[in-house]
């Protein structure tokens, strides 16, 4: 896990506690060019956040330390426009509404596969573009 | 040591009893022997003032010989002890007994004392005083009674010149009777109270006894018996009614109560236990998800860079086929374990299902599912929860897709309003005997519904019948076979109180009728005789055909063996092996049993299956309302 304290500037931060979906994220959208920064609790991502920037932000809806839900409030108040893309392994209708009224661009029940991790990132990012900012991942 | 309530109850009302006629006893005796005693007193006073008399002509003519033959005359008389005659100065001048005669006796003396006790002798006392009690030489109770002879002017004007003028009294009779005969009576009574006191006791006490086992034991014991036999889980127990008092309300509460946590219980194994059961996987499933979602990206993520090497993404598919198979099991666990009471709206089933397709064309497609929509377009507004019934159509969908072959098969789906007669159609869903043993027997469904047991007594014997539970229908299940024809009769398997109803015959056969007891007063009758196949509902008939919304889906699939109809609701039933989590139907019904409405299916194998849904509209004619907000389905 990175340490925060570097100021990152990535293209996509990832906020869970679970190692396993950081790690498998990770590999997927490095793969892709997409610059990927893991963190484990809400006040880390915000420290992220208020530090360095991201271009989207893929939160799980329970973490250690407060709700998913608070997080995406308090992400949207931040930098409303940043992206966020709720990750959650407790999919409901009624949780992905609350997610949406929170803030949340997107909902990606787990478990999921590469496929459709890179549908919801890629449409995520190509919202950006339509907004006029640059979308294009750096290739390493 | 433990004494039961109706034994310190018999003691204490025994016992007061025994005591209130022991005292009664007591008394009439004693007011008996006292009535007795003063009758003999007067009778023996009657005597006295009788010899009196009767020797006063002897006496004042002073013929003292004639005077005693007089008295020896009378003292030989039955019922007469003695008579004697005293001076003044206490020597007996006369007796019946001549060796008395001369001897003086003390004027202490008990049959003296009464006038004697004070200095100065009275002359005159009641009867009561005069007369006394007591034993003769050979102990036998004697009354004796005294008389005093007073003076009178022709007693001292007499020739013999016995007596002085200035006497008052010359001397005293005394008469002593037997009482044998008095004692023999009284005694005789005595015995004869007391039998009866001891006869009324016992007949009270026994008495008591019997209506205390009769009244209170016995329905205590039942209860006692029931509350024992529910303390060890039995749900089907229920005792007998056995009036309109106290203890009979006592019993009705408790079959009350055994009636809700039997159906409680029965609501609980049909679908909500296995809730509970989801929402323990549940918890189990979000955690799951993470290590899936590890092992699906990585697999899915490997089998893309592999491509060059088939053997290996063929493998890293496998991996990628299995996970998802894992995550549409803890879907399905998820969504069962998310089952909620029905938010109740009017809501457009037409739209449902087109909403449901929308969610499973892909699925539909991969199966080469062709889907025939024939949606009625003239569709009354329905009450429902418009996501659980989205969830029924999706489930019935699915479960036609994974019927169909595969080559493919071909799906429809109805819609329509229908009017739906009583019979054939109406689950009844209370039954109870007339003295209100719960007749409902979770244990043998027909059609997924709890069937109605009772006894048929005919041919000799005596089996149990499961009666179907959708009136007018008659898909029993019966242990034993009957000659049809046989008039049998119909009791309770539990109190095994008869089921006949007085009065009614079978129009169709002339049979006498049995029934049970539903909601409402009412009753649901059958014909008496096996075979016959009449039944009737008077508060459905009466009410006559109600409108419903039908849904139906129907296949061209293989269809549904017989054997597996009755299981096809129950909870982690599959017919689908690998491939199902045995959730979908038992959801799918739970939902509809939620409704109100019913779910059947008849399948032929070989011929397809087809599920009809049928939920009661309540008013004919609703336009159909607003329409809740589209919700995505499952997680």
């Amino acid at each position: 896990m990175s340490e925060p304290r570097a100021a990152p500037c990535c293209d996509v931060l990832v906020v869970d506690d679970e190692p396993v979906i950081g790690a498998c994220v990770r590999r997927v959208l490095e793969a892709e060019g997409l610059e990927v920064f893991v963190v484990p609790d809400a006040t880390q991502a915000l420290e992220v956040l208020a530090r360095g920037r991201c271009r989207l932000v893929l939160c799980d809806l329970m973490l250690p330390d407060r709700s998913g839900l608070e997080l995406i409030r308090e992400l949207h108040a931040v930098r409303p426009e940043v992206p966020l893309v709720v990750i959650t392994g407790y999919a409901t209708a009624a949780n992905e509404a609350q997610a949406r009224q929170a803030g949340a661009s997107d909902f990606l029940p787990k478990p999921f596969d590469d496929a459709e991790l890179l549908a919801v990132v890629r449409r995520a990012l190509s919202s950006l573009r339509d907004e006029g900012r640059p979308v294009q991942g750096r290739r390493r | 040591m433990r004494t039961s309530v109706g034994t310190r109850f018999m003691l204490g009302v025994g016992g007061v009893t025994a005591l209130t006629i022991g005292v009664a006893a007591f008394v009439i005796l004693r007011a008996q022997e006292q009535r007795v005693v003063s009758q003999l007193q007067r009778s023996a006073d009657l005597l006295s003032d009788t010899i009196e008399s009767s020797t006063r002509i002897t006496m004042l003519q002073n013929r003292r010989e004639d005077l005693h033959h007089q008295i020896e005359t009378i003292g030989r008389a039955a019922g007469i002890e003695r008579v004697r005659i005293f001076n003044k100065e206490g020597q007996v001048m006369f007796s019946s007994d001549r060796e008395e005669i001369g001897l003086v006796v003390d004027k202490h003396a008990e049959a003296c004392d009464a006038c004697h006790a004070e200095g100065r002798p009275l002359e005159r006392l009641p009867r009561g005083a005069r007369s006394r009690i007591f034993r003769d030489r050979d102990g036998r109770r004697v009354l004796g009674i005294v008389n005093p002879i007073d003076n009178e002017p022709s007693c001292w004007q007499a020739s013999c010149h016995a007596h002085s003028a200035d006497t008052s009294v010359l001397g005293v009779l005394d008469v002593t009777v037997t009482l044998a005969e008095a004692d023999r009576m009284l005694a005789s009574s005595r015995r004869m109270v007391a039998g009866l006191a001891v006869l009324a006791i016992a007949a009270t006490s026994g008495l008591l006894w019997w209506l205390h086992r009769w009244l209170i034991l016995r329905p205590v014991q039942a209860l006692l018996e029931g509350t024992r036999r529910l303390g060890e889980g039995n749900l089907a127990v229920t005792i007998p009614v056995t009036g309109s008092h106290e203890l009979g309300d006592l019993a009705r509460a408790f079959n009350e109560m055994t009636r809700r946590l039997a159906e409680a219980q029965r609501l609980l194994t049909q679908a909500d236990k296995l809730a509970a059961v989801g929402r323990l996987a549940a918890g189990v499933a979000h955690e799951i998800n993470n290590p899936l979602t590890g092992v699906l990206t990585y697999a899915s993520f490997l089998a893309k860079r592999v491509r060059d090497d088939p053997e290996l993404a063929r493998d890293l598919e496998v991996i990628v086929r299995e996970t998802k198979r894992c995550r549409e099991i803890v879907r399905g666990l998820l969504d069962f374990a998310r089952q909620t009471p029905p938010v109740r709206e009017p809501m457009d089933l037409n739209e449902v299902v087109r909403r449901a397709v929308a969610v499973v064309m892909n699925q539909l497609t991969l199966h080469r599912i062709a889907l025939q929509l024939d949606l009625a377009s003239d569709l009354a507004a329905v009450r429902a929860d418009a996501n659980q019934m989205q969830q029924v159509v999706v489930n019935l969908l699915l479960n036609a897709a994974d019927a169909a072959s595969e080559g493919g098969g071909n799906v429809r789906v109805v819609t329509r309003c229908s009017e739906l007669a009583p019979r054939g159609h109406v689950p009844i869903r209370v039954a109870r005997c007339p003295s209100g043993c719960d007749l409902l027997d979770p244990a043998v469904r027909i059609g997924g519904l709890a069937s109605i047991r009772v006894l048929r007594h005919g041919d000799g014997r005596e089996a149990p019948v499961n009666l179907d539970p959708v009136y007018g229908r008659h898909t029993h299940v019966v242990a034993v076979t009957c000659e049809a024809g046989t008039v049998a009769r119909w009791s309770c398997p539990r109190c095994r109180s008869p089921l006949e109803v007085a009065g009614r015959r079978c129009p169709e056969c002339g049979a006498p009728v049995f029934g049970v007891a539903v909601e409402g007063e009412e009753r649901v009758l059958w014909c008496a005789r096996v075979g016959c196949g009449w039944s009737w509902w008077e508060a459905e008939e009466r009410a006559g055909p109600r409108p419903v919304l039908e849904l139906i889906v129907e296949d061209d699939g293989p269809g549904i063996p017989a054997e597996h109809l009755p299981h096809l609701f129950e909870p982690f039933f599959t017919t689908k092996g690998r491939r199902g989590t045995g959730l979908g139907l038992a959801v799918t019904w739970a939902i509809v049993e939620r409704h109100g409405g019913t779910i059947e299916v008849a399948s032929e194998p070989g011929r397809g299956a087809r599920f009809t849904v049928r939920l009661p509209l309540e008013a004919r004619g609703a336009p159909a309302a607003a329409v809740p907000e589209p919700d995505a389905v499952g997680g």
